[in-house]
């Protein structure tokens, strides 16, 4: 094992190396190992959720079918939605890549409170377990939201939801607070905010939105849990409660939720993007001060969900408006990023292609949400089809296709073998256009009369939700080629190295896979990171780490 | 791109709505154009976002001839058309909220309704009460045609397990509002196009939230007069709730086989499964009465299925239990008089 | 990670208690979240009622939350001069001042007890009404801050008694400050909007 030179010009200190196989992968206190585990467990309910997808669909497949019973129905799309948005999106983009990746690209040896982040972690298995456990006291029917009064006659297994939401919630909020105080302060000497990589920007705007806006999620819960469990009136309008005050309190924290989903995965776009086009990013500080912003406003537009629950004009319009506003920061980043294509020297592997996909789905996703910000037309669209077609468009148009890029991109570092390009192609292709034809015929039918949350409906919407079946069960299907092509990687991908990209964040400029305390030495940063054609702006990293050149 | 994204415009503007979705109120033509209007804006957008990506992709490829340390362009930023494409999205936005703002006092503006009724929702029928009726009509709605209505919409309070939010949506008035228990929401909305429209519900109530439908039928004020004096004759001895002359058989057939073919057969009655086969329930000189010695008729049947059975021969769950709604049930009927040996 | 307290140099101590004190800091702030999310249900609730508190319902009394308050303000006053005396290194008045702050904050959590009595023996109860429901759970939340601050002062006057805190290194210590002045403000906002504001 190399000597670890421990720099006292910055307070270098690092736990001690684990020992113990319990030390090494259970109760790790390394970042990277911690990140690991949350792949692995957000995998395994990403593959959960996704087939009780594909039972929906089934269900759906026809307009009177009885693959599922209306109350399984019911159940299976509202354990989906809870699932993915708690036990998929939000840890992955935070605990895994965050955790994964962050340190790594601000010199640190860890996080700020390693133990934290650990307990971070097993916070969230046994939320699953109990999210999933609902089936068994019949689990929650009104989807991820629960809207009392509905919610508040459920069985059991709706508390059950409440205990597991919580719990991620509190996971969720201590791992805000690491990553912020982490970004805050730990940096390497010379990385100044505006030498940050995109990736760390896109955190610490999340962290911040984490550990703010879980609060709320985490009283309207305790509250529904109080009120079903011990009968105490908030939201049970017969006794003076408003059901209203759930969905202000659950938006208010749900909103910005959204954007702790696609942050990060902005993030990640604005990572792989100069290193495929291998040119600067264009327009860095706007891409910073634009996820800035977007973190912000996102408090102040939560009751865009409400505007058909009865709220008065003078409220709805300023929702409206902030609503527009916010699309203006997210345009000026697509239209950055696709600015970072033109004049590069485009090299096209896979992370670019889903990163490409991602620019495809999430600006569709984006400009639906317009349709969706004006109220007249939200009155009309609100809990249809369209909005289901929407949320798509930008959480599996936009965080799952940015996960995936994310995913292929930074294998390499993770696991120090490549995945294997061909099949790579094949998974997006396969993914790209099934994703499409499962979602885009949604809008119409939504527009035209199909609600949210039915079993079975009118007939006549019958061939296109077929052919929506069809499709969702195709996009399923693609994910198998990510898991055959991670099975073969294990067994016999070919080695990486430090830098198979050729790219110049800090990650790159040590061994893949990491060591325990990541840097020999903690490198000094003079410049951002993304000059392509100058030399890296680092001292401290050892001569080899500083070619930085791309396989093809 | 220019050609493909005058094209897409084009096709906006002229594609017509009407045809796939009938404009049936005075401000769904409104909508309708600020729809039109944000995908109008919308197509060049993609259509530039998807072209360029692509353009770019192909002519700035790396090719084989390039050295492996090739690079792109240095360049960073471009303040003029970063700011272009700053303000050319804001103002979009704007002028759109400033057309949404104009459109809204349609919805939310009394404009000095005629008619102004309540709409209640219930697990899983709609409610309606008009002045000068003394009992409430269930799931058809009756208007004139041109005449400003001012609806109140709220939700059910009798019965704590009743009180659940639901949705009153009429896709062809373009209009939408969640009945909440404990608020009253008026919406006003002036019909203009006779024909019957259905009433969905998009806020999910329990299990039976996917057959919560309901009709609205926009008539002449002749017939809408004609309608209610029939109704005011019907008087508080109240019409049926269920109504047992119309239903869609094959709504009914499906929902047989999904709710009732656990039990019965679709069968002469000798042909039991839990309870007996229902073929030609209405005319079997056989069995000329039912499980609770009521005479065989629509409406009996209507009745065992709106409240269930418990007795001697066993017991029948009610229309809540199975997730009946009031249609749901004049359907059933509709089908069960298809039903013959 | 305590443990390691005393075996860093200085220079790691004070990188270690800067990170500590801005995520205790950011932990504050999510919990102030949390009572604001509350503090709203209760303003909503309160201004949609037709009257308040709502027909037949016994509000708690001003005068006696009052002199609770001062009780607990107080103690946030005995906490400052606790504080102060560790800094210049008055130990025997650091124990008074502690064991001050503990005594007043446990008559706190007393005072809400009697004051809990009361209510309920006036049929105002958690589950009876909105009021009782936006009362009991906004001081009930609040109340189990504090009993959670009376046993971190506890825990932390037992550590000094032990040596665990030096001159320059006590940031246990200012933890706990913090969050027993955080308790403090937070029951200035409650005071203000359950009992001041009729």
């Amino acid at each position: 094992m190399a000597v670890v030179e421990v720099s006292h010009a910055t307070s270098d200190h690092i736990h001690p190396p684990p020992e113990t196989f319990v030390q090494k992968y259970v109760f790790s206190f390394d970042h990277k190992v911690i990140a690991v585990q949350y792949f692995i467990t957000t995998g395994l309910f990403f593959v959960l959720a996704g087939l009780l997808a594909e039972l929906m669909r089934a269900q759906l497949a026809g307009p009177n079918n009885h693959v599922l019973s209306v109350t399984m129905y019911n159940q299976a799309y509202s354990v989906h939605g809870s699932a993915m948005v708690w036990l998929v999106i939000i840890p992955v983009l935070t605990g895994a890549f965050g955790n994964l990746i962050m340190p790594l690209q601000i010199g640190a040896r860890d996080v700020a409170f390693p133990w934290l982040n650990m307990f971070s972690f097993w916070l969230f298995p046994p939320a699953g377990i109990l999210l999933f456990g609902s089936f068994l006291l019949g689990a929650p029917e009104a989807g991820w939201t629960e809207y009392p009064p509905i919610s508040l006659q459920e069985p059991a297994g709706t508390s059950m939801w409440c205990a597991a939401i919580f719990l991620v919630g509190v996971s969720s909020t201590i791992t805000g607070l690491n990553f912020l105080v982490t970004i805050i302060k730990m940096r390497a000497p010379g990385m100044t905010w505006t030498r940050m990589p995109l990736f760390v920007w896109a955190t610490a705007v999340t962290a911040f939105l984490s550990f703010i806006a879980t609060a709320n999620l985490s009283a309207a819960l305790l509250a529904l849990f109080i009120e079903r469990t011990f009968n105490v009136p908030y939201y049970d309008p017969s006794r003076g409660g408003s059901p209203v005050v759930w969905q202000h309190v659950f938006w208010f924290y749900s909103h910005p939720a959204v954007y702790i989903m696609v942050l990060p995965a902005f993030g990640i776009i604005s990572e792989i993007i100069p290193t495929f086009a291998r040119r600067p990013i264009f327009g860095y500080k706007a891409i910073a001060y634009s996820s800035t912003a977007i973190g912000l406003m996102s408090f102040m537009v939560w009751a865009h969900h409400m505007f058909t629950s009865g709220l008065a004009q003078w409220v709805q319009l300023p929702f409206m408006i902030l609503t527009m506003a916010i699309a203006v920061p997210t345009g000026v980043k697509v239209f950055s990023w696709v600015a970072t294509l033109w004049a590069g020297k485009i090299r096209l592997a896979s992370p670019l292609l889903f990163v490409l996909g991602f620019l495809s789905t999430f600006t569709f996703g984006g400009i639906t949400g317009i349709f969706l910000a004006s109220v007249p037309a939200d009155i009309h669209e609100h809990a249809t089809y369209f909005v289901v077609a929407h949320l798509h468009y930008v959480l599996f148009g936009g965080s799952v296709f940015g996960i995936f890029a994310g995913l292929y991109y930074w294998w390499p570092k993770m696991t120090g073998r490549m995945l294997d390009e061909g099949l790579a192609k094949l998974h997006f292709w396969t993914m790209f256009i099934s994703f499409n034809a499962t979602f885009l015929p949604m809008h119409w039918i939504g527009l035209f009369g199909m609600p949210r949350r039915v079993a079975t409906y009118d007939p006549v919407y019958g061939d296109t939700n077929l052919f929506i079946s069809i499709s969702a069960f195709v996009l399923g299907a693609s994910m198998l080629i990510f898991a055959y092509n991670a099975l073969r990687s294990a067994r016999r991908g070919e080695l990486a190295g430090p830098n198979p990209w050729g790219a110049r964040t800090l990650e790159w400029m040590i061994p893949s896979p990491p060591p325990y305390y990541n840097f020999d030495r903690i490198p000094i940063v003079l410049a951002a990171p993304y000059d392509y054609g100058q030399p890296l702006p680092y001292r401290e990293v050892a001569p080899e780490y500083l070619a930085a050149v791309p396989r093809f | 791109m220019g050609i493909i994204s005058a094209l897409g415009m084009w096709g906006i503007v002229v594609f017509p709505i009407e045809d796939y979705l009938k404009e049936a109120a005075q401000q769904a033509a409104d909508i309708d154009w600020l729809f039109k209007f944000m995908a109008f804006f919308s197509v060049p957008i993609l259509v530039y976002v998807n072209g360029f990506i692509i353009y770019f992709v192909v002519r700035y490829r790396k090719r084989a001839s390039d050295s492996i340390q090739a690079t792109g362009s240095p360049i960073h930023d471009h303040a003029g058309l970063e700011t272009w494409w700053t303000i050319i999205p804001a103002a979009l936005m704007l002028a759109l909220g400033l057309l949404s703002y104009n459109v809204l006092p349609k919805y939310y503006g009394a404009q000095a309704a005629t008619v102004t009724m309540e709409a209640i929702g219930h697990k899983w029928d709609y409610e309606f009460r008009y002045p000068g009726l003394t009992q409430s009509v269930y799931n058809d709605l009756y208007l004139p045609i041109n005449v400003p209505v001012t609806i109140d919409i709220t939700s059910a309070e009798a019965r704590a397990d009743d009180a659940v939010i639901h949705s009153f949506w009429v896709p062809e008035f373009r209009i939408k509002q969640d009945m909440v228990p404990g608020m009253v929401v008026p919406i006003h909305f002036t019909p203009n196009r006779p024909g019957t429209y259905r009433i969905i519900c998009t806020e999910f109530c329990g299990v039976g939230h996917s057959h919560m439908w309901g009709s609205v039928h926009i008539v002449s004020q002749a017939e809408f007069d004609a309608w209610f004096a029939a109704q005011q004759k019907q008087g508080a001895s109240g019409g049926p709730r269920i109504n047992v002359a119309t239903g869609d058989a094959g709504a009914g057939q499906a929902l047989f086989q999904q709710k009732c073919s656990v039990c019965h057969n679709a069968a002469p009655f000798d042909q039991r499964k839990v309870g007996p086969g229902l073929a030609d329930i209405f005319d079997d000189p056989q069995h000329p009465t039912l499980v609770d010695a009521k005479k065989a008729n629509p409406a009996d049947v209507a009745e065992i299925l709106e409240k269930g059975y418990t007795g001697s021969m066993g017991s029948m769950p009610n229309m809540q239990a199975n997730g009946l709604s009031s249609t749901d049930i004049a359907n059933l009927i509709a089908y069960l008089k298809t039903l013959h040996k | 990670m305590a443990s390691h307290a005393l075996t860093l140099d200085d220079a790691q101590y004070e990188e270690q208690r800067d990170h500590r004190l801005l995520g205790f800091l950011f932990f504050l702030i999510s919990d102030c979240i949390i009572f604001s999310s509350f503090i709203f249900t209760y303003l909503y609730l309160r201004s949609a009622a037709p009257v308040w508190p709502p027909a037949g319902v016994t509000p708690a009394d001003l005068y006696m939350a009052g002199v609770n308050s001062i009780v607990l303000f107080g103690s946030g006053a005995t906490m400052h001069f606790a504080m102060e005396s560790f800094k210049h290194d008055k130990h025997l008045r650091f124990y008074w001042w502690m064991m001050a702050t503990i005594l007043l904050g446990s008559m706190f959590l007393g005072g809400q007890a009697i004051e809990y009595t009361n209510l309920i023996h006036e049929n105002t109860m958690w589950t009876t009404s909105i009021y009782g429901s936006s009362f009991f759970s906004l001081t009930g939340l609040h109340g189990f801050h504090v009993l959670i601050g009376v046993c971190f002062l506890v825990v932390v006057l037992n550590q000094t008694l032990s040596g665990t805190y030096t001159k320059t290194r006590y940031f246990g210590l200012t933890a706990a400050s913090l969050y027993w002045h955080f308790v403090d403000v937070i029951w200035v906002a409650l005071f203000s909007i359950l009992y001041v504001w009729r």
